[in-house]
């Protein structure tokens, strides 16, 4: 026996050294699970990724000109072309950028208006590049909001990273819903003011139409009739002259398409002075008909001008009437903005509403739901986004850990035909957890920014839970053949296994450590590195050493005496 | 004669293949094997997700939010909500148009999905009111859909080539990319067509007291296509003529009369600006900005016609990517000559290619240092030994994976750096035992096969239960429901292959290059005990 199973046969001889491993032990797992809850580690889906490229869109309010969306475009094209980094920019005016994955979910391919406009950003190579793209959009927004925003009045230029992981619509998606539209709005812009006071929340959006002034003309039939017009004349001219239209084409062998003739007023005299009831009237004095009996009437003569407000798109989501409010998170997860909102939220709707929140554990759990005081009118604002899907993933991934832990279980009860063996192997695969959770910690020490949680962690984790069990498996294994083979003591075969094994132990752990060292420093799957890492250091100690004092506890180790005399020798060679 | 009996497979598996000829012979295949699956498995950057959906565009003009939501929208989201499959439907009411979004849960089949979507509208055609058009169905189809290659064209600076020539260009080169195999649909973003327009001067038309509808009607009268005309002869030959097309060029467009006016004739240039350029009613634009090199002076922002081009499903991305700039470079200097110039603004291939190729690079790098650290631990020939599973086993798992159709992308390979650990165990854990055998006390009482076959055998049993319980960790993964679930299915399809692979190349091929290359340590013949 080495040194190391002197060791252990110092600690297992003594229930009061014994006691004392088992409580260290218990103080780890306690102190990392606080780490947890007191959000020193903190839990992300998918971190950032650096990348070659971002992109920019650009939402004027509704009814803005492309002139006054390429005003605004232009403006944050002057402060990116200043960074040595961007390599080119391609802007789209009026449409999206060529689809991506961001886009497909963000509705980009939709876009066609001229309130619209995306901007995409290719930077330097990101190997060469030192600051990464995520660091490089987070120094860039603020300056860049505060400068172009401005320029038109209620317009929001957002920022678009590439996602690590599967597209979302955005970080934090509010869903409001209701039956009212108008209140629907209002608890709208209501929300959006919450998230805009929340910290580390950026890009805040209200994804519906601005109401803005719009003017109704509206035929007089009588007159239309009197002067010998039709309704549909009247339609036609209008939008003949300020739209204009393709009134007929042409066909020829020398060019690649039909080539359209299109009728319009020239853009001097279609330019109307102001907004205002009377420039239009002017305007649509010197706009004349014919008539039937070849006479000219001016169009203003048979119409009646009215403002009115524009109407804006109705949302629906699964037959609700709905308006999403999204918001993206500054190098933050979106987990803890949206705890704090969410308080927040309560807090501010109690005035007005009855606030209720659903508490059974769905992955709806932070949802809230109102009820006017007043008029008893129910809505609900409910969290999606990036938030419902790292929710349903967590969960997922919980459940599938539940499940390998159950199936583990029931493989280690089939081969060993006992409970308590079974037992103490998955305890000694679970308390990993603590090196990986410390680990995160120490991994977020040394890195500049935030190192995160993530999904990819439990799946080391979960990966984990293997690999530990398999070091308990050995070690019982072995230590159940020195008793039954040379009818060694329970107490001594435990620790002459633990000396033993505890080099192809080891070694397969260093592997491991040495196969996901490269794996640490990547952005997506650093979560991983680090969980294998330092949970196979943590499952290494707790294999040799806890493990070792569970099997001297427990008394499925025991083995009869008759079978041990009975057993074939010859089939264990035990040679240290 | 070998008196040891196995009792595990691995002692049975080391035993059948210990002095047999083929041994070396399935090694070598499955390294050539692998090397090809890995040379020709479609590479992209992001594993490939079945979304399913799409949009159901109903225009009716003239109808407010609030109509179109009552009898299109309403009714529309009810039908849709009787498919099977369907996870979120997303309604928008707008003027003049009701859109439907319909979104299918992750993994239906993209095919059936469609069929249901269209199978629901035609059923449905009767209950349309009256007054909307006719509905438009879009699926989406990500892999035709996003581009993987997307290029600018812009006017060089100093030339004097106008949009139209760019998008004609354009447009050429459009169709010469389509023709590249597995290249899917190809678009142009920010292209303008040619047009005839005719913008009136409202003034003049006061002035010779015309209107509008006079002008439209004067230019529709004389733009009109006649189809030939066959005519007879005496002797019954057939005599062709046609009308020509009245309006050739901008100049016939001009001299449109558009009335009499005091017994003289009004031509259109008269009351308009008639002029060929583009379709200045699509206020659809690109513009783009560039540096020459890295800090250099950024260019102007000058209008660009942007070509995209997307790939098949399942196809190579790199391959695609390459054709397509290859082809690009070979018309570099006629787009030079015309005075155009071009960027690639997106190249997936190219980023896919880099994605993998860095962790293949760090795959390597990462076999090389258990590598070295083995050789610290158990000595140079057996360090080389299970240096040697690693291939192997990456092997069979790159060819399982081509032939289940996958493709080569950052979390298939991110699965393999997740095995690298776990699956050098298995033949860690043998020749750690041959180790152990080799130095024992009863070394010389045993012939070498037979102490590899009882070294490989008695550590079995522990090591499969092992090997299945990491596996049992991993297949309640391929469960994961959702994006993320799909995402992430290479890990719970390609772990366990490895892992399985790893048992079965550690019980064949530890053993047998034990026998070939390791020997009895000497020290303990000439010591006798």
């Amino acid at each position: 026996m080495n040194w190391f199973g002197k060791f252990i046969h110092w600690i297992l001889n003594s229930k009061f050294r014994k006691l004392i491993v088992i409580l260290l032990t218990i103080l780890a797992f306690a102190g990392s699970m606080v780490m947890i809850t007191s959000e020193v580690v903190k839990a992300k889906m998918l971190p950032g990724k650096s990348d070659n490229t971002f992109s920019v869109y650009i939402d004027t309010p509704t009814g803005s000109s492309k002139q006054q969306t390429m005003l605004v475009s232009q403006c944050v094209i002057d402060k990116l072309k200043m960074e040595d980094e961007v390599l080119n920019m391609a802007l789209f005016l009026g449409n999206g950028i060529p689809m991506d994955y961001a886009g497909l979910v963000k509705g980009a391919g939709m876009k066609g208006s001229e309130n619209v406009a995306e901007l995409s950003v290719n930077l330097t190579d990101k190997q060469t590049r030192v600051e990464p793209s995520f660091l490089m959009v987070q120094r860039l927004r603020p300056i860049i909001k505060q400068a172009c925003e401005p320029i038109i009045k209620d317009t929001v230029v957002k920022f678009i990273e590439q996602p690590a992981g599967p597209p979302t619509l955005a970080s934090i998606v509010v869903e409001v819903m209701g039956d009212d539209h108008t209140k629907l709005r209002e608890l709208a812009v209501e929300t959006a003011a919450i998230l805009q006071k929340t910290d580390t929340l950026v890009d805040i959006d209200i994804m519906a139409d601005d109401i803005f002034d719009k003017y109704e003309i509206i035929p007089n039939k009588e007159k239309i009739a009197r002067s010998a017009l039709s309704v549909k004349q009247v339609n036609q001219i209008i939008y003949l002259a300020f739209e204009g239209m393709v009134i007929a084409h042409k066909n020829s062998y020398n060019e690649p398409e039909q080539v359209n003739i299109f009728l319009v007023l020239d853009d001097k005299t279609k330019t109307i002075r102001e907004s205002s009831i009377e420039a239009l009237r002017s305007k649509l004095t010197s706009l004349n008909l014919m008539n039937q009996m070849g006479m000219m009437v001016p169009l203003s003569e048979v119409v009646d001008i009215k403002k009115a407000p524009s109407s804006p798109m109705i949302m629906h989501k699964d037959l609700h009437r709905m308006i999403n409010v999204i918001a993206e998170t500054d190098m933050e997860s979106q987990v803890y903005p949206l705890i704090d909102a969410r308080a927040q939220m309560v807090e501010y709707f109690s005035q007005k509403y009855e606030v209720e929140s659903d508490l059974t554990l769905t992955t709806y759990m932070f949802d809230i739901y109102l009820t006017d005081k007043e008029t008893g009118e129910k809505y609900l604002l409910r969290w999606d986004g990036e938030m419902k899907v790292t929710l349903d993933t967590f969960r997922d991934l919980g459940a599938a850990f539940i499940a390998a832990l159950v199936l583990i279980f029931l493989l280690l009860v089939i081969y060993y035909k006992s409970f308590a063996l079974s037992g103490i192997v998955l305890l000694g695969s679970f308390l990993s957890i603590i090196g990986v959770i410390v680990g995160h910690w120490l991994a977020d020490l040394v890195t500049r920014d935030t190192f995160f949680l993530t999904a990819t962690s439990l799946i080391g984790f979960i990966a984990l839970m293997g690999i530990s069990s398999r070091n308990s498996l050995l070690l019982i294994d072995f230590a159940k053949s020195l008793m039954e083979a040379r009818g060694m003591p329970k107490r001594k075969a435990i620790a002459v296994s633990s000396a033993t094994r505890a080099k192809p132990i080891m070694l397969t752990a260093i592997a491991i450590m040495l196969g996901s060292a490269l794996l640490a420093s990547d952005p997506i799957f650093g979560g991983l590195g680090v969980a294998l890492i330092f949970g196979t250091v943590a499952a290494v100690f707790v294999s040799l050493i806890f493990v070792p004092i569970l099997m001297d506890n427990s008394k499925s180790m025991d083995i009869d005496d008759e079978i041990a005399s009975h057993h074939d020798k010859s089939n264990i060679s035990i040679t240290r | 004669m070998i008196k040891y009996q196995p009792k595990d497979f691995a002692g049975k598996l080391a035993k059948t293949f210990m002095n047999s000829p083929l041994t070396a012979l399935l090694g070598i295949s499955l390294l050539l094997l692998g090397f090809l699956s890995l040379q020709i498995m479609p590479r992209e950057e992001d594993p490939q997700i079945a979304i399913s959906g799409g949009a159901i565009i109903v225009p009716m003009p003239g109808a407010t939010p609030q109509e179109i939501e009552n009898i299109i929208v309403n009714p529309l989201e009810r039908k849709m909500r009787e498919i099977k499959g369907v996870n979120h439907i997303y309604g928008m009411a707008m003027d003049n148009v009701g859109i439907v979004n319909v979104m299918y849960k992750i993994g239906e089949r993209r095919e059936d999905a469609n069929l249901k979507m269209y199978d629901k509208v035609m059923q449905n055609m009767d209950m349309l009111p009256k007054g909307t058009m006719q509905p438009l169905i879009k699926p989406f189809d990500i892999d035709i859909d996003i581009p993987i290659v997307t290029m600018a064209f812009y006017p060089k600076s100093g030339t004097t080539v106008n949009h139209e020539k760019l998008f004609k260009i354009t447009r050429e080169l459009q169709h010469k990319l389509n023709a590249i195999d597995s290249v899917a649909k190809t678009t142009l973003k920010g292209g303008h067509k040619p047009q005839f327009n005719i913008q009136v001067d409202l003034s003049k038309l006061t002035g010779y007291h015309l209107s509008l509808g006079q002008i439209m009607q004067a230019v529709q009268s004389i733009a009109v296509d006649v189809p030939s005309v066959k005519g007879r002869t005496k002797t019954n030959e057939l005599v062709v003529f046609g009308v020509k097309n009245a309006i050739e060029s901008v100049d016939d467009v001009r001299s449109v009369i558009v009335a009499q006016y005091m017994g003289s004739p009004i031509y259109l240039k008269d009351v308009a600006t008639v002029e060929r350029s583009i379709d200045i009613q699509n206020f659809k634009s690109a513009y783009i900005i560039h540096k020459e090199k890295y800090g250099a002076e950024p260019s102007q922002l000058k209008e660009q016609v942007t070509l995209t081009v997307a790939k098949l499903a399942g196809t190579n991305a790199v391959n695609v990517a390459n054709s397509v700039t290859e082809l690009l470079e070979a018309h570099s200097d006629e787009l030079a000559k015309e005075g155009i110039g071009y960027i690639i603004t997106r190249n997936y291939g190219e980023r896919a290619n880099a994605a993998v190729n860095e962790l293949v690079h760090h795959l390597v790098l990462t076999i090389i240092i258990i590598a070295i650290m083995l050789i610290f631990f158990l000595g140079f020939k057996e360090s080389m030994i299970v240096t040697f599973t690693v291939p192997a086993i990456l092997a069979i798992t790159l060819f399982v994976a081509y032939l289940t159709d996958q493709t080569i992308n950052r979390i298939t390979l991110f699965a393999f750096l997740l095995s690298l650990g776990l699956l050098v165990d298995a033949a860690i854990i043998v020749i750690e035992n041959i180790h152990r055998h080799l130095h024992a006390h009863d070394v010389n009482d045993k012939e070498m096969d037979e102490l590899l076959i009882e070294a490989t055998d008695e550590i079995g049993a522990p090591t499969n239960i092992a090997t299945l319980a990491i596996i049992l960790t991993m297949v309640p993964m391929a469960f994961v429901g959702d994006m993320m679930g799909s995402f992430m299915q290479p890990i719970p399809y390609n772990v366990p292959v490895a892992l399985i692979a790893s048992l079965f190349i550690a019980y064949i091929f530890t053993p047998y290059l034990s026998l070939k290359l390791l020997k009895k340590p000497k020290q303990k013949n000439r010591g006798g005990h």
